[in-house]
């Protein structure tokens, strides 16, 4: 370590150091000295490579995704987007040629079923994690006292690390027939025939299909939605509150007028990661979905997502001789990476428009 | 803690009425309310095991200005924040004595302290804007009160900047952020908040401390033109200022009321040393 130092260009001592001779400061003294005045230049690069990584990495992403799916781009057409049959074509029968592209005959494959099981199962978790993380970060923040709200916090953050696989087997196993035997029927039988309720009625299966997948999802991402909404909300400068507090209000008042609007654009950001986990999420919606590539009738129709057809059909893919049915995997794989990238730039503009007030999360007014 | 009622001074009988003309006298809607709007007794606060202060008895007179003097940590803004309540979730706060708006204690079990905080505002430290817009602003504490609404808060709104002399500069912007106004600007704004639900007392802490001079003398008019409609009680390390502004002056040092007596008396003759010796400005 102590060649750091000879011949480096800095001088001896550094003003207002009064001169001591070099030797006698510390190692770690002397390594700042010598670091100052590269540091500017390696913080300004590391910032630059820093701010490319991510984009690069999208970049790339998307472009390996838009190569391996090109065939199929070509093939599927439009009607990727549009149709319902899922058909990989006889494996052992003829090879067709479409604009040039080899194919197994008989093969058609239109993804809407899974476009839409991917946005339902989606929506159905956003629409339950967002009240129950926020309930729950509010109780935590504000109501509870400390000795109850730190370990709940921390089983909240603990719930995060679980690996899917282990919420997907605990759903297939123990929710979904728990929830087919005792709440479905019940909820199916109770439910007036009305538009959007109409989607409750109706046969309610074995405890896998859209309902299950999307309450599964949900649990997966409240503690995502609900640790990023705690710390929101615990940034939130007492004055205002008490400010509301000194006009009067109540505390849901307060909750309402001052808590929930200050931290509003950070709950969205929230939701967007939420979101993001949901609609990459494989293979717990794989296990609990009942994988039947269709839309489903109802609440509780056996469907499958974007990410969970791809897990379960790779294998059988890879039997595809003329490498259609993995290419078609690559483009339903493009489309959902569009899916969420879309998802985020819409959820940013929505930020954009929240935050009219001018208000950065967290800033101390 | 119920007060005697013949004890309770009236106004007609208070050796320091601002109105002394019988007739007047007979015409005051408040000739039959205590003399004092607010009265603190035998008022001992702390938080845990340390007493902040110690055994206060205060009367503040309808209509006046009080101000609250004291170096800092002499229990001013805790006494300040008692007088609505504003210390009861504060963890470990402990109260003994009472205080009475009037003539009734604030601290029985059956008081609505929603509708206490409403008699009693509020004005804090820096400017607390909520994160809505200027207007809703003006007229959220209304809301929640529902005093008012639809087309009637729009006036509200008015009537309160216009009061606080904010409405030129903002009439054009109701609908923008009150965090882009001047720190001068959103402290007015906070104290048109405060105004619109219609206070009797309202409680000022340090309320011009972050703000500059010009815009302090903007808030001090303000505030004496709210008197006698309004009563007021300021906290202020800004011993000018409590001279100025104030009708009555309360020194506090370390937990206890040093002297309390209005303002020339304590700033011309003091009749505690430890009051002469603040006031002139050699301790705190």
């Amino acid at each position: 370590m102590t060649t750091i130092g000879t011949g480096a260009p800095t001088p001896a001592t550094l003003p207002g150091r009064g001169g001591r001779p070099a030797g006698r400061h510390s190692i770690t003294q002397r390594a700042a000295r010598i670091l100052r005045g590269r540091e500017e230049p390696a913080w300004r690069a590391a910032a630059r490579i820093a701010s490319i990584v991510p984009l690069g990495a999208l970049a790339f992403t998307l472009t390996v995704l838009a190569v391996k799916a090109w065939p199929a781009i070509r093939v599927n057409g439009a009607h990727f987007l549009t149709g319902t049959d899922w058909r990989p074509g006889s494996a052992y029968g003829a090879v067709v040629r479409t604009h040039g592209v080899a194919h197994p005959a008989g093969s058609s494959y239109g993804a809407w079923a899974l476009i839409a099981g991917t946005l339902q199962t989606s929506a159905i978790a956003i629409v339950i994690a967002v009240p129950v993380s926020v309930g729950a970060a509010f109780a935590l923040t504000e109501r509870l006292p400390g000795w109850l709200a730190r370990p709940l916090g921390l089983a909240i953050e603990t719930l995060a690390g679980i690996p899917s696989v282990i919420v997907g087997l605990w759903g297939a196993l123990t929710l979904g027939p728990f929830l087919a035997q005792h709440v479905y029927p019940f909820v199916a039988g109770h439910v007036p025939d009305v538009p959007v309720l109409r989607y409750f009625r109706g046969p309610t299966g074995h405890g896998e299909g859209l309902l299950t997948s999307g309450i599964v999802l949900a649990l997966m991402i409240v503690p995502i939605i609900a640790s990023t909404a705690r710390d929101l909300f615990a940034q939130v400068p007492p004055l205002p509150k008490e400010g509301a507090q000194a006009l009067g209000m109540t505390d849901a008042e307060v909750a309402r007028w001052v808590t929930l609007p200050w931290v509003r654009s950070g709950l969205v950001g929230a939701t967007i990661l939420g979101l993001g986990r949901a609609l990459g999420e494989t293979i717990a919606v794989a296990m609990v979905s009942g994988s039947v590539i269709a839309i489903a009738p109802n609440m509780y129709g056996n469907m499958t997502t974007i990410a969970a057809t791809i897990v379960s059909q790779l294998d059988s893919a890879a039997t595809d001789g003329t490498g259609f049915a993995t290419a078609t995997l690559a483009e339903a794989g493009l489309v959902l990476a569009i899916i969420s990238v879309v998802v985020n730039v819409l959820a940013r503009r929505v930020i954009a428009r929240s935050s009219r007030l001018g208000l950065p999360v967290g800033s101390a007014a | 803690m119920a007060w005697p009622a013949s004890s309770v001074p009236t106004r007609a009988a208070g050796p320091e009425s601002p109105l002394l003309d019988p007739v007047l006298q007979a015409l005051d809607p408040d000739r039959d309310r205590p003399a004092d709007i607010l009265h603190a007794t035998g008022l001992t606060l702390g938080f845990g095991s340390k007493t902040v202060v110690a055994d206060i008895d205060a009367a503040f007179p309808r209509g006046t200005i009080t101000a609250l003097i004291g170096p800092t940590g002499s229990g001013k803004s805790t006494f300040l924040r008692t007088l609505n309540r504003m210390n009861d979730k504060v963890p470990g706060f402990r109260r003994h004595g009472d205080v009475r708006l009037d003539g009734s204690s604030i601290f029985t079990p059956d008081q609505d302290l929603l509708g206490l905080r409403r008699r009693v505002g509020m004005l804090f430290q820096r400017p607390n804007p909520f994160p809505m817009s200027i207007r809703d602003n003006v007229v959220a504490g209304v809301r929640a009160h529902r005093i008012a609404r639809g087309k009637q808060l729009d006036v509200v709104a008015e009537q309160r900047l216009s009061q606080v002399g904010l409405w030129d500069a903002v009439k054009d912007r109701l609908r923008d952020s009150p965090f882009r106004l001047s720190g001068g600007q959103q402290q007015l704004l906070c104290l048109a908040r405060a105004l619109a639900v219609g206070p009797e007392v309202l409680l000022l802490d340090e309320p011009t401390s972050s703000l500059d001079p010009v815009s302090t003398e903007t808030v001090e008019n303000l505030l004496r033109s709210l008197t006698p409609a309004l009563t007021l009680v300021i906290v202020t390390h800004n011993l000018a200022q409590a001279r100025r502004l104030s009708h009555r002056t309360m020194f506090l040092f370390d937990g206890a009321l040093v002297e309390h007596g209005t303002t020339e008396q304590i700033f011309e003759s003091p009749r505690e040393e430890h009051t002469q010796r603040y006031v002139t400005g050699r301790i705190g």
